[in-house]
C-alpha cells in the first residue's frame, strides 16, 4: 500500500458527498465588509458562521491599535516565542490577562490549538493521567496524545461517569488532569463546572478549563464559565484563544500556580513556532480593554441570541441544550446537511455545516454563529429564511 | 480482579462488534478492526463506552493505538480488566 492511498480514499469520500457546486469546506470569503457581512460565491452574505462573538474584528480602537502597531513595529516577529519573538507588546498582554483574570501568571501562545498542545504536553506525562470530556476539542486528543499520560475519556457532561472514572483511580487521582471547555463548540452547551470542581476536590485532582468559545460571552467581565458559576479559584488553568471574543489570532493560558511560567521553557509548541504578530498582538490588547470595559456589548450579544435560540425553537427545530452564541441545529444525515447548506448560502447566510467525525455523537449539524454586531433584522431575515427552508432542513436524505 | 477467560470475553465482544462493524465480515481472531469490519477511530471509541459498561472498567485511549485485530481487542480487555 502506498503512502498516498489513504488520500485516495478521502477523494472518493469527497466526491460523493461534494458532487459539484461550492464545497463548504473550502469557503472562500471574497471580501469582507463587517464583522457580519462579507462576499462568498460572488453573492453578498450575512455571516452567521464565524465565533467573533463580539464583533470586535471590526472595531475602530483594535484596528488603529494594530495599524500604528504595524507601522511601528513591522508586518512579523520571525521569531519564537523564547527566542527573538518576544516584544514589549507580548509582555505587556501576559500582564494584562493575568490582570484581567486575576491570577498570577499568563503566557501568551501562537494559537489557541497550539496553547493546549503546549499547556497539557506539558503540563502531563508519562505516569500522569489525563481524563477528558469525549466533546473536546481536536487540539486537546492530540495534546494528550503528545504528553504521553494516560489518556481515558468520559462521557461528555456525564458526571456519573467522570466520577467513576476518578474514583477508579485511587492515589493516581493526584497526578490526574481534568479537561473541559467552558462552552463546547460544537452544540453550544456548557460544562457542569461547579459538579466538576466538586469532583475535582474530592479526588484531589487538578482542573483545566478551555475557555475558547466563554471568554468575552460569559460572566460579569467576560473570563468565561468559571466566573459565571463563581468557581475561578478553583480551576487550576485557564487556557482560551484570540481567535473568538478578541478578533485575532494567537492563545493563551492563565494560572494562580506561579510554574506556569517555567512551560515556558519546556512547550515545544512556544519554543519551536514564531510568536503572534505585533500588530495582532496590539489588537487583542485593545480587544481585551474593550470586553472588560463595555459589559453592553454581552449584554446585546444574549439578546441577539435569545432572538434566534428562541426563534428558532418556535420554528420547531432541534437545538443544542442551552442558549449560546453557538445555536446548532441538527439535521437527519449529511446529505440534508450538504443540500440545505447550500440552500442557505444562495438566500446569503452563512453558516457553518458540520459532519461526523467534526460533529459529536455521530450528528450531522447546521452550526450558527451569533454575534453582538448583528442587527435585529439580520437575525430576522435568518429565521424567516430557516423558515422558508425548515423542509429541506428536516428531511432525511441519503 | 479475576481474570476472565478469553472464550468469554470473545464472545461477548463478538456481539458488540456484530453491532458496530461498519462492513460485514466474520468475526474471528485474525479480524481486522479498521479493514475487515470498517471501523475508524470515532466508531471505535463509541464502542468503547459499551465496553467499559459490560466490564466494569476504564479503557484508556492510549490502548487504541496497538489495537488491529479482534484478538488483540479481547486480550486488551482481559489485561485491564486484570490490572484493574
Amino acid at each position: 500500500m502506498g503512502i498516498l492511498d489513504k488520500l485516495n480514499a478521502m477523494a472518493v469520500t469527497r466526491e460523493t458527498l461534494l458532487p459539484e457546486g461550492i464545497n463548504p469546506f473550502n469557503v472562500v470569503i471574497e471580501e469582507i465588509y463587517s464583522a457580519t457581512e462579507g462576499s462568498i460565491d460572488g453573492q453578498r452574505v450575512i455571516l452567521a458562521g464565524t465565533n467573533n462573538y463580539l464583533g470586535l474584528t471590526f472595531d475602530p480602537r483594535c484596528i488603529a491599535a494594530a495599524q500604528e502597531t504595524l507601522g511601528k513595529e513591522g508586518t512579523g516577529t520571525t521569531g519564537s516565542r523564547m527566542a527573538n519573538g518576544t516584544f514589549s507588546g507580548h509582555r505587556a498582554l501576559e500582564k494584562e490577562l493575568a490582570l484581567f483574570y486575576g491570577c498570577n501568571s499568563a503566557i501568551v501562545f501562537s494559537t489557541g490549538f497550539v496553547t493546549n498542545l503546549g499547556v497539557v504536553s506539558t503540563l502531563a506525562g508519562p505516569g500522569d493521567v489525563i481524563v477528558l470530556d469525549a466533546d473536546s476539542h481536536a487540539s486537546i486528543y492530540d495534546a494528550c496524545k503528545m504528553s504521553g499520560a494516560k489518556m481515558i475519556r468520559f462521557r461528555h457532561n456525564n458526571m456519573v461517569d467522570l466520577e467513576k472514572k476518578l474514583g477508579r483511580l485511587g492515589s493516581k487521582s493526584a497526578n490526574t488532569l481534568i479537561i473541559v471547555e467552558g462552552i463546547y463548540s460544537m452544540l453550544g452547551d456548557c460544562a457542569p463546572l461547579a459538579e466538576i470542581v466538586a469532583l475535582k476536590k474530592k479526588y484531589g485532582a487538578w482542573l483545566m478549563v478551555d475557555e475558547a468559545h466563554s471568554m468575552g460571552v460569559l460572566g460579569e467581565r467576560g473570563r468565561g464559565l468559571a466566573e459565571a458559576v463563581g468557581v475561578e479559584q478553583d480551576v487550576d488553568f485557564t487556557v482560551g484563544t484570540f481567535s473568538k471574543s478578541l478578533g485575532s489570532i494567537g492563545g493563551y493560558c492563565v494560572s494562580n500556580h506561579r510554574e506556569l511560567d517555567l512551560v515556558r521553557y519546556l512547550s515545544r509548541s512556544y519554543i519551536f513556532t514564531a510568536s503572534p504578530s505585533p500588530a495582532s498582538i496590539s489588537s487583542v490588547r485593545a480587544a481585551l480593554k474593550v470586553i472588560g470595559s463595555e459589559p453592553q456589548l454581552r449584554t446585546k450579544l444574549w439578546k441577539n441570541v435569545e432572538q434566534l435560540y428562541q426563534g428558532l425553537k418556535q420554528l420547531g427545530f432541534e437545538l443544542g441544550a442551552d442558549p449560546s452564541p453557538i445555536v446548532a441545529i441538527r439535521v437527519p444525515t449529511k446529505e440534508s446537511a450538504l443540500f440545505a447548506w447550500k440552500a442557505i448560502l444562495v438566500k446569503g447566510i452563512y453558516v457553518n455545516m458540520v459532519i461526523p467525525p467534526a460533529a459529536p455523537a455521530g450528528l450531522s449539524l447546521l452550526r450558527c454563529s451569533i454575534s453582538a454586531a448583528h442587527t435585529s433584522e439580520q437575525i430576522d431575515y435568518i429565521l424567516k429564511t430557516f423558515a422558508d427552508l425548515k423542509p429541506m432542513m428536516t428531511t432525511a436524505m441519503a | 480482579m479475576t481474570i476472565p477467560e478469553y472464550d468469554t470475553v470473545f464472545q461477548q465482544v463478538k456481539t458488540l462488534l456484530q453491532e458496530h462493524a461498519q462492513l460485514q465480515a466474520p468475526i474471528k481472531d485474525d479480524t481486522d478492526l479498521i479493514n475487515d469490519l470498517g471501523f475508524d477511530s470515532l466508531k471505535l471509541m463509541e464502542m468503547l463506552e459499551e465496553v467499559e459498561d459490560m466490564f466494569d472498567i476504564t479503557y484508556p485511549l492510549n490502548d487504541l493505538s496497538n489495537l488491529q485485530t479482534v484478538k488483540d481487542f479481547v486480550l486488551q480487555i482481559q489485561q485491564i480488566v486484570g490490572s484493574e
